[in-house]
């Protein structure tokens, strides 16, 4: 089975500086990929690597076989991967289920179809109930919880997920939390995601990639990857490694 | 409360208005036969189909194109030229301009939707100018500054039938009123469309646009030619009405400025904002330049017309009639951000709420 997406040997370089260099990784499909490492590592560079952001300056992208190297993002999330924004990105003058239609409308040129796929979607991660809310007054818990409905509007088969419970108190966390394992159990999206909360991507990830200034660190099943020294040291310096 | 109604179904109470009001439109000419009062009408539809026709890719999608005189002059000067050199009927000619001014649209596009921001309002502007400064240069097509002056329109035929011949207002007085109102039609239709969804996506926030899956090349250019068309038709109606062009009245930053004004004094990305903002800008114009509040003030006794004050607005007070229109146009913009629509409407719900 080739892999949903592989990443081999991607650099970027932003002038000197190598915010990403020689990463390679493969994902299978229905598996979740955690993502971490320190402020800085390169992790949402990354991210602009894959869904088309940025092109890498080294190494290729494929998903599905595919390359994508060079393709815009709108093409990317029409071939089926989105990405959210770890800062998010609410169409704010617009209601909440117009801002899922968008995502929606991906795949439908009919507003009726796109409204009830936007329903579904605001019923999965259970905002059915502030469709007309605009979502300029979201509070930051269902902004991102909005932005995974509208990104799951588009029918992705790979979602990327960046920080998604960033900023969020323990019990909206903990919801997401259960959102993600919930779309794994529904079996059709892979997903990567990145996050600074250890324990909640200890719990989530099949597999975790640990970046450190732009480099693999270590790649491993989260047990592995809390008794590897290499990653110990990158977050807590040599004293306790 | 945040709340908003998304669908804009229609009740039955505005239907039935805007009809009574379509048809009291359509009547008008036959009740007032006054040509200056016809004059004003046509200049509301003119600005209208300039507003809503900026609406589209500045309140719609976000881009701030100052620059839509390329536009405006595209038509006009096509439709101009071919009736100066190839004695084409300027109805057609008005669509051999649209097609110019999609061929300017999307060479524009391909040049100005590389930048953000500011930098998008600039070089709209920059461009603009490059073509008012080829009109300006380019005699033996343009007649340079000297402009285009037709003395009489071919008459409009339908086979051998003469439909109208324009020794009135009252023909420009209908085209205007129909081209206005499809252009209002073509706002509403697109607002309920995907393409709508799409031009606001990407007004929001790009980015987030970009990666739903929405193309921004392709997307602003379609919103930038929509805009390009009704612009253009509107060049073209404006020469054929007025019958003299030339650089500066068809092609000048003041022509591409007052298009935005009409939608930020109106609202901006709403469908009735250009026409409340034609509706106000028109006459307030036409009011300052004819002198018409200096009378007002003299026939409401607060000024004698002898007095030194008398003398002094009867002389100054049209001068004044771009530093007045300024203010106002300030005022409005500090007062009511969202326009006098918007503005219309938070009245209206605290009014429903008090």
């Amino acid at each position: 089975m080739t892999p949903i997406l592989e990443i081999k040997h991607v650099s970027k370089f932003f002038g000197g500086l190598a915010a990403n260099s020689d990463v390679s990784f493969s994902m299978d499909e229905g598996m979740i990929m955690g993502l971490i490492g320190p402020n800085g590592a390169g992790k949402t560079t990354l991210f602009n690597c894959i869904t088309g952001y940025y092109p890498p300056s080294k190494g290729d992208v494929l998903f599905k076989g595919q390359r994508l190297n060079g393709l815009q993002p709108d093409r990317v999330c029409r071939l089926g991967m989105v990405r959210t924004w770890q800062k998010v990105r609410p169409l704010t003058k617009l209601s909440v289920v117009d801002n899922v239609m968008v995502g929606a409308l991906c795949r439908t040129n009919s507003l009726k179809v796109a409204r009830e796929l936007a329903m579904e979607q605001l019923k999965v991660v259970r905002m059915d109930h502030k469709a007309d809310f605009i979502a300029g007054g979201l509070p930051i818990g269902e902004r991102k919880k909005l932005e995974v409905a509208r990104a799951l509007a588009t029918q992705p088969t790979l979602l990327l997920l960046d920080e998604v419970m960033g900023g969020l108190n323990p019990a909206e966390s903990d919801e997401i939390i259960q959102l993600i394992l919930d779309i794994k159990k529904a079996g059709t999206i892979t997903q990567m995601v990145i996050e600074h909360d250890m324990k909640a991507i200890m719990r989530i990830s099949d597999r975790i990639v640990v970046l450190n200034s732009g480099e693999k660190l270590a790649e491993g099943t989260p047990a592995e990857i809390v008794s590897n020294p290499e990653v110990v040291r990158a977050y807590l310096g040599d004293f306790h490694a | 409360m945040n709340i908003i109604r998304t669908s804009a179904g229609a009740s039955p109470v505005s239907i039935t208005l805007s009809l009574a009001l379509l048809a009291g439109l359509y009547l008008f000419p036959r009740f007032v036969q006054s040509p200056y009062a016809l004059h004003i009408m046509i200049l509301i539809f003119l600005s209208v189909i300039m507003g809503e026709a900026w609406n589209v890719i500045g309140g719609y999608t976000g881009q701030y194109s100052v620059g839509h005189a390329a536009y405006f002059g595209a038509g006009a000067y096509t439709t101009m030229i071919l009736l100066q050199y190839k004695q084409i009927n300027p109805w057609y000619g008005a669509l051999v301009g649209i097609a110019v001014a999609l061929v300017v649209s999307l060479i524009i596009g391909s040049i100005c939707f590389r930048l953000r921001g500011p930098y998008f309002v600039l070089a709209s502007i920059a461009v603009a100018e490059i073509m008012r400064l080829c009109a300006m240069n380019l005699k033996d097509l343009t007649n340079g500054a000297e402009g285009i002056l037709i003395t009489e329109i071919p008459p409009l035929k339908f086979g051998e039938t003469v439909i109208t011949d324009f020794l009135t207002k009252v023909p420009f007085y209908y085209i205007g009123l129909t081209i206005a109102i499809v252009t209002i039609l073509v706002t509403w239709w697109m607002q309920n469309s995907k393409l709508g969804y799409y031009f606001q996506a990407i007004r929001e926030d790009q980015d987030a646009a970009h990666s739903l899956g929405i193309s921004l090349s392709l997307f602003k250019s379609t919103a930038l030619a929509i805009s390009a068309v009704f612009t253009s038709l509107a060049g073209s109606f404006y020469a054929i009405y007025i019958g003299f062009i030339d650089p500066p009245t068809v092609l000048a930053l003041d022509i591409s400025v007052q298009i935005v004004l009409i939608c930020i004094i109106g609202g901006i990305g709403t469908i009735w904002g250009p026409v409340v903002g034609s509706l106000v800008l028109v006459p307030l114009s036409e009011a300052l330049r004819s002198n018409l509040i200096a009378q007002g003030i003299f026939k409401m006794g607060l000024a004698s017309e002898e007095s030194g004050v008398g003398i002094f607005l009867k002389e100054h007070l049209s001068h004044a009639h771009a530093l007045i229109y300024g203010i106002l146009v300030v005022v409005v913009i500090l007062f009511m951000p969202d326009g006098v629509l918007g503005w219309a409407k938070k009245l209206a719900a605290k009014k429903g709420k008090g």
